[in-house]
């Protein structure tokens, strides 16, 4: 068998840069993973997600955070929630969730499938507002609120994880092409 | 540093000087000057030449809706064509040069169009270019193209970046004059979340302009403390140099704002922005035109809209002339003679056209009520007109009124139609506003500077109450109503010489006329006849005058006759604004395989496949035509082992109790008898029986199954799945999530690829013939623990398997199989070899599904179930798609193995002739086999099973080429699979 | 053009992809006698209304509902915005 393990490599290198007061840095160490509601079972998918991460259900669009291993449910679909969160293993990721909801949930390991961004700063959303259609406004988009849109042709999950700060998720292979258009948007608007 | 023509006061910063050029001549202005303000306070006239007659042209108006004086601005590949030097904003350093002349400005060689004028009137193209046909596009249209169009393009790359956004509001106000800023105010102080967009680069409109007072206190002043005010309120964004040029549904505008035209260069920063803005409310105050009357020869350098004449002395502070005459059907005209005596420019005479009292005294100035001016003289500037009466009196520059027209423009985008009201001779909005939309001010008709004031601050309060928003708006701010008395009067009608309606496409009273005697009824038809209103202002000066003019000869009234639509943009908007960021290789994104990096570090060369970019084939030393490395790399497959990345295949995770019945009503053929730890290969049908993708599906456990789809076809799978989840049959339980991105999966193929394997795969799992059948599938470690999927299934038809690992571990398997590969030789093959691999093996491809295909013309009739539900089996049994002698898909090969073959080309029986009667089929794809030693194809053909053995022409009329090829199984080798379940 | 999704509000019809007509929902019963012409009427048969008419939208770069939008096709007016997953249970789809 081969020799050596192999190594991981996150979608955009671990890429850090500021642009005036807005820093953007590849997000790393979290994992993603869908839980998926059986037909008929939103109650036992609801009990399993307090018991399992201390969470209650969120609603499509909106996220809640859980208490245990810095957890965040994602209200991605109407019977579909991505929990994010830091998986002591992550190669096991998939399975701390499942183990956590049982057969209340159908899971799936999207780690790997998403490129995240955290955008942070005053003045992110000026630089925003060149390539995202949604209404960035604290009363449109509150802290919590999660979106899936598109930015520039690419897919684009975006949730408000504070007051000045958003973390965007896009398709891995495709990450290069979305950091471009976020550094040319914050460089556009940059004085 | 004064221009000569400059005057006191006005807008404009005397402490700073701005040197620039007009026809290379050396000029100075000020900030605050537009281009043209400046070149008339240097007492610069002539500016262009006309369109069609090449006449002398001058500065018209002091606005957007100029038809006049078109420039082009800066040079080299930065030069822009049919600039408004109205519009355009002076700055240090400017280059400008006048355009559409042939040798210098003042000596235009073609302006002997206009001596042929008579030849060349409304519809001279369609009489005069008609005959003879030959002449068409060898001599007419060559001809024609030269002497076409105004300004010049720089013929290179734009180098400026320009860019787009998103933005949302509460309510949009377009038009920052008395009407505009009174609405901003309104709702800024309510609390809303106002967007205040004006296309100039001062608010105000024409407070700026005229000499009205808002509040007691002077037009410009309060204009700029209303400013400061919104600039302070946070919710509230001013788009200066800002034009909304649509609006489209729900609410939605488009808006062009200019970033950085006024400057000397853009800094790298984009030039403009193209926004497009969301709103609930819109308050439509986008002021009025002023339109001239036609007289003989009124299109002289120095004949101006009276408006604009009082904009460039109030605002700008330049005098339009030294001798200025006014003529006017209305008392707001009388302003213009007042403001200029009170800035100590000559007022010569007024000529009213209304037989009524003088409006008011003008000291020093001729006035003749019931005037009509006839004819004008002074060959590259007005230096004198003659009245009806046969009077001449010395002018150099004509003040011209006919009062003015609502700029109703947006209100006609969703279909809305301006109806006719009398009381002010314009066009006002009609019924059919795009929704949300409300007018204020003059852009309604209310034209005085009370009214406006008043309707834009009501304006935004119904807004506020329609949204459940309370307005705490106060009062509306307070004016007068000044005089705006009019008296409809379009054309004198014993003017001598041509009377000019549309300046810009140069049409005259005489030309709408003779369309009128031609049967041209209808304004939309006069328009495209006559081209009125073509031009890129639109006509916003021309049109209302020749629709008068029009009804005057049908003897309607101009209520009957109507306007035409206008439709978006308002004013011109650049392609380059359109495309935004979208140039070169940012038009679209690129999705990278895991193993990009690692191939690119390789010297692959990458091929698009979508938005992939996918490694085509991996030259080595010494290999110099890509046929070279695609051989190498499939017989070394072939012969010991060959690695692919295939990340590109669509993937789907689905889940639930009924996960397998979903997927039996998905694929013609059945799926929920599939074991766990098993792979089968499925054929998607279009419901109406059409294939339309295949690939295999992994069972992983009783309700867990990973699909996998063509490239091409993923996101339309998955979309179609969806559709048949939620829509089809809500009561079963199943789930999708697509994992394409989430696994990096490579094949490794070839008689060796389990020997690879075996040292890459954590030794606990058995992954011989017998415990990992061909078809099989399992989750498996690799490398010492790293979650791996191992799927046994082939392409290529060798021994071979798929291994998929979280796409972060991708190019780290990537290095590992490769290395582990070494004592094999191992290679890393890509597209290319792929493709003549499924060839020779006779896997259908994008090229035979192209959605034509049947499940029988793929010979995969038998997979389609008739036992149970899915989607297209029924409509699959329709009769024409299983005609015996039908077309099905078969293998070619050369008759003389030397020759190569060709995609596209159509079979056809030897001797028949090549028409579509004969036609038997064509060639779907085809490769060079270097297991073979030859060409081979693959294509549909009819009845092609019973007639294997066959020679038939392969006739490819397009590269002219007819090759008789033989008819042969698409199994090219190994027709018993015997390698891959090795 | 936005539509007002029922769950998330309104939104911009560039994240959403048309399919057509909402009466695909109505597929036809294959264990039906005359399912050839039902499922060719189902397919290929449709009306074209100058006015209201229900339309299947997909929130593709959004929720991946499925939606049934009322449109004016005159005025491009949405008059209502369903999920199709409620309608086509309303209509007696289940399994």
């Amino acid at each position: 068998m081969a020799e050596v393990a192999l190594t991981a490599r996150t979608p955009l290198d671990g890429y850090a840069g500021t642009f005036g007061g807005v820093t953007l840095v590849e997000a790393a160490g979290l994992s993603l993973v869908s839980a998926a509601v059986p037909n008929g079972g939103g109650d036992a998918f609801a009990a399993a997600l307090a018991e399992g991460f201390g969470a209650s259900r969120p609603s499509t669009g909106e996220s809640v955070p859980g208490d245990r291993l810095g957890a965040r449910i994602l209200g991605m679909q109407p019977d579909q929630m991505f929990i994010l969160f830091e998986a002591p293993d992550p190669d096991r990721a998939a399975e701390a969730v499942s183990s956590a909801l049982g057969p209340a949930a159908y899971v799936t390991d999207q780690s790997d499938s998403w490129a995240m961004l955290r955008i942070e700063g005053r003045g992110v959303r000026a630089a925003l507002e060149r390539i995202c259609m949604l209404d960035l406004d604290d009363a449109a988009f509150p802290q919590g609120r999660v979106a899936r849109t598109v930015m520039e042709h690419l897919a684009v999950i975006i949730l408000r994880d504070g007051a000045d700060s958003f973390l965007l998720m896009t398709p891995r292979s495709s990450a290069r092409s979305f950091l471009h258009a976020v550094e040319l948007s914050l460089a556009n608007v940059s004085e | 540093m004064n221009g000569p023509f400059r005057l006191d006061g006005g807008l404009i910063d005397r402490a700073r000087a701005l040197a620039f050029r007009f026809d290379g001549r050396p000029l100075t202005g000020h900030p605050g000057d537009t281009l043209a303000s400046a070149l008339l306070a240097n007492g610069v006239r002539l500016v262009g030449r006309s369109f069609k007659y090449h006449r002398p042209r001058g500065i018209f108006t002091a606005g957007s809706e100029e038809p006049n004086a078109l420039v082009e601005l800066r040079s080299g590949a930065l030069r822009e064509p049919n600039t408004r030097a109205t519009v355009a904003e002076l700055f240090d350093g400017l280059e400008a040069s006048s355009q559409n002349h042939r040798g210098s400005l003042r000596r235009d060689l073609l302006a002997v169009n206009d001596l042929i004028a008579p030849f060349l009137s409304a519809g001279f193209y369609y009489k005069t270019f008609m005959w003879p046909k030959s002449f068409w596009e060898r001599v007419y249209e060559p001809a024609i193209r030269a002497s076409a169009g105004l300004g010049r393009l720089s013929g290179e790359a734009d180098p400026d970046c320009y860019d787009k956004g998103f933005l949302h509001c509460d309510l949009l106000v377009i038009g920052a004059g008395p009407a505009g800023l009174a609405a901003a105010l309104a709702a800024g102080r309510s609390g809303a979340r106002v967007i205040l967009a004006d296309e100039d680069f001062v608010m105000g409109g024409r407070l700026n302009a005229e000499t009205h007072e808002v509040n007691g206190r002077s037009g410009a002043d309060w204009c700029a403390e209303a400013v400061g005010e919104l600039a302070s309120m946070d919710r509230v964004r001013l788009l200066l140099r800002t034009t909304v040029t649509g609006a489209w549904d729900h609410g939605i505008y488009g808006a062009l704002e200019r970033r950085t035209d006024h400057l000397a260069g853009s800094g790298g920063k984009p030039r403009q922005i193209l926004w497009r803005i969301y709103s609930k409310r819109a308050v439509l105050a986008a002021g009025a035109t002023e339109r001239p009357i036609a007289f003989g020869g009124n299109d002289r350098p120095g004949i101006m809209l009276a408006g604009a004449v009082r904009a460039y002395a109030n605002r700008f502070a330049v005098g339009a002339g030294r001798h200025v005459g006014l003529f006017t059907n209305n008392d707001d005209g009388w302003r213009t003679a007042a403001d200029l005596a009170r800035k100590g420019v000559p007022v010569a005479a007024v000529i009213d056209a209304r037989d009524q009292e003088p409006v008011a005294e003008v000291p020093g100035a001729r006035i003749v009520m019931g005037g009509r001016v006839t004819a004008t003289r002074g060959r590259h500037g007005l230096r004198g007109v003659t009245l009806a009466t046969g009077e001449r009196l010395a002018l150099d520059c004509l003040a011209v009124s006919g009062g003015w027209s609502p700029n109703v423009h947006l209100t006609c985008h969703h279909g809305g139609r301006p109806v006719w009201r009398d009381g002010i001779a314009a066009f006002v909005p009609g019924d059919g506003l795009p929704g949300g939309m409300s007018v204020a001010g003059a852009a309604g008709g209310s034209f005085t500077t009370a009214a406006a004031l008043a309707e834009g601050h009501g304006a935004a309060v119904e807004a506020l109450d329609g949204l459940g928003l309370s307005a705490a708006a106060g009062e509306p701010p307070g004016a007068s109503d000044e005089s705006v008395e009019v008296s409809p009067f379009w054309h004198v009608a014993e003017s001598r010489g041509r009377a000019w309606l549309d300046l810009q496409n140069d049409v005259t009273v005489k030309d709408v006329v003779q369309a009128h005697s031609e049967g041209f009824r209808s304004v939309e038809h006069l328009k495209r006849y006559t081209t009125l209103g073509m031009a890129t202002d639109q006509g916003k000066t021309a049109n209302v005058a020749a629709l008068a003019i029009m009804a005057g000869q049908t003897g309607n009234s101009i209520a009957e006759t109507g306007t035409t639509m206008f439709r978006p943009p308002y004013t011109p908007v650049p392609v380059a604004a359109f495309a935004g960021r979208s140039r070169g290789r940012e038009f679209r994104p690129t999705r990278l395989t895991p193993s990009h990096d690692w191939a690119e570090a390789r010297g692959a060369v990458f091929v698009e496949a979508g938005l992939w970019l996918r490694a085509q084939w991996f030259p080595r030393p010494g290999e110099t035509r890509w046929r070279q490395s695609v051989d190498r790399e499939v017989q070394q497959t072939r012969g010991s082992v060959g690695i692919c990345d295939v990340t590109t295949l669509g993937k789907i995770d689905i889940q639930g109790r009924d996960a397998g019945e979903f997927l039996n009503r998905i694929y013609a053929n059945g799926f929920a008898t599939l074991a766990v730890g098993k792979v089968r290969y499925g054929l998607m049908l279009r419901e109406d029986g059409i294939a339309y993708d295949d690939g295999t599906t992994a069972r992983l456990g009783e309700n867990h199954f990973v699909m996998t789809t063509t490239t091409v076809n993923a996101v339309l799978v998955f979309r179609n799945m969806e559709f048949a989840r939620q829509c089809l049959w809500p009561g079963l339980d199943v789930h999708l999530i697509s994992v394409t991105e989430q696994w990096a999966q490579f094949a490794v193929a070839g008689p060796n690829s389990r020997a690879l394997l075996r040292k890459v795969v954590d030794p606990e799992h058995d992954i011989s013939n017998e415990a990992f059948p061909f078809m099989a599938c399992g989750e498996v470690g690799v490398c010492g623990g790293t979650p791996a999927r191992l799927f046994r299934i082939s392409f290529s038809g060798e021994l071979a398997y798929e291994i998929a690992v979280p796409a972060r571990y991708g190019e780290a398997l990537m290095e590992a199989l490769m290395a582990a590969g070494g004592e094999f030789g191992a290679v890393a093959y890509g597209t290319e070899a792929l493709g003549v691999m499924r060839i020779e093996k006779g896997h259908a491809a994008a090229n035979e599904l192209n959605g034509q295909t049947t499940a029988r013309m793929l010979g995969m009739q038998r997979m389609v179930s008739k036992k149970k539900d899915c989607i297209g089996n029924i409509l699959s049994e329709r009769p024409e798609m299983n005609r015996e002698g039908g077309l099905e898909m078969m293998g070619f090969r050369p008759v003389d193995r030397s020759e190569p073959l060709a995609a596209g080309a159509h079979f056809l029986a030897p001797g028949r002739e090549a028409v579509t009667e004969n036609d038997e089929g064509w060639m779907t794809s085809v490769a060079w086999s270097p297991e073979l030693g030859h060409s081979i194809g693959l294509g549909f053909i009819r009845n092609g099973h019973a007639r294997i053995g066959e020679t038939v022409r392969a006739w490819d009329g397009v590269r002219g080429r007819d090759v008789a090829v033989e008819i042969v199984s698409a199994h090219f080798l190994d027709p018993d699979g015997e390698r891959l379940r090795g | 053009m936005l539509i007002d999704h029922p769950l998330l509000g309104p939104r911009d019809a560039q994240e959403f992809v048309v399919l057509g007509d909402a009466g695909l929902i109505d597929r036809p019963d294959r264990q039906a006698g005359d399912a050839a012409r039902r499922f060719h009427e189902y397919l290929h048969l449709r009306n074209n209304p100058a006015g209201e008419h229900r339309e299947l939208w997909f929130h593709e770069q959004g929720d991946r509902s499925w939606l049934v939008v009322t449109r004016d096709t005159l005025t491009h007016e949405i008059l209502r915005v369903e999920l199709a997953r409620d309608v086509a249970v309303a209509r007696g789809r289940d399994r």
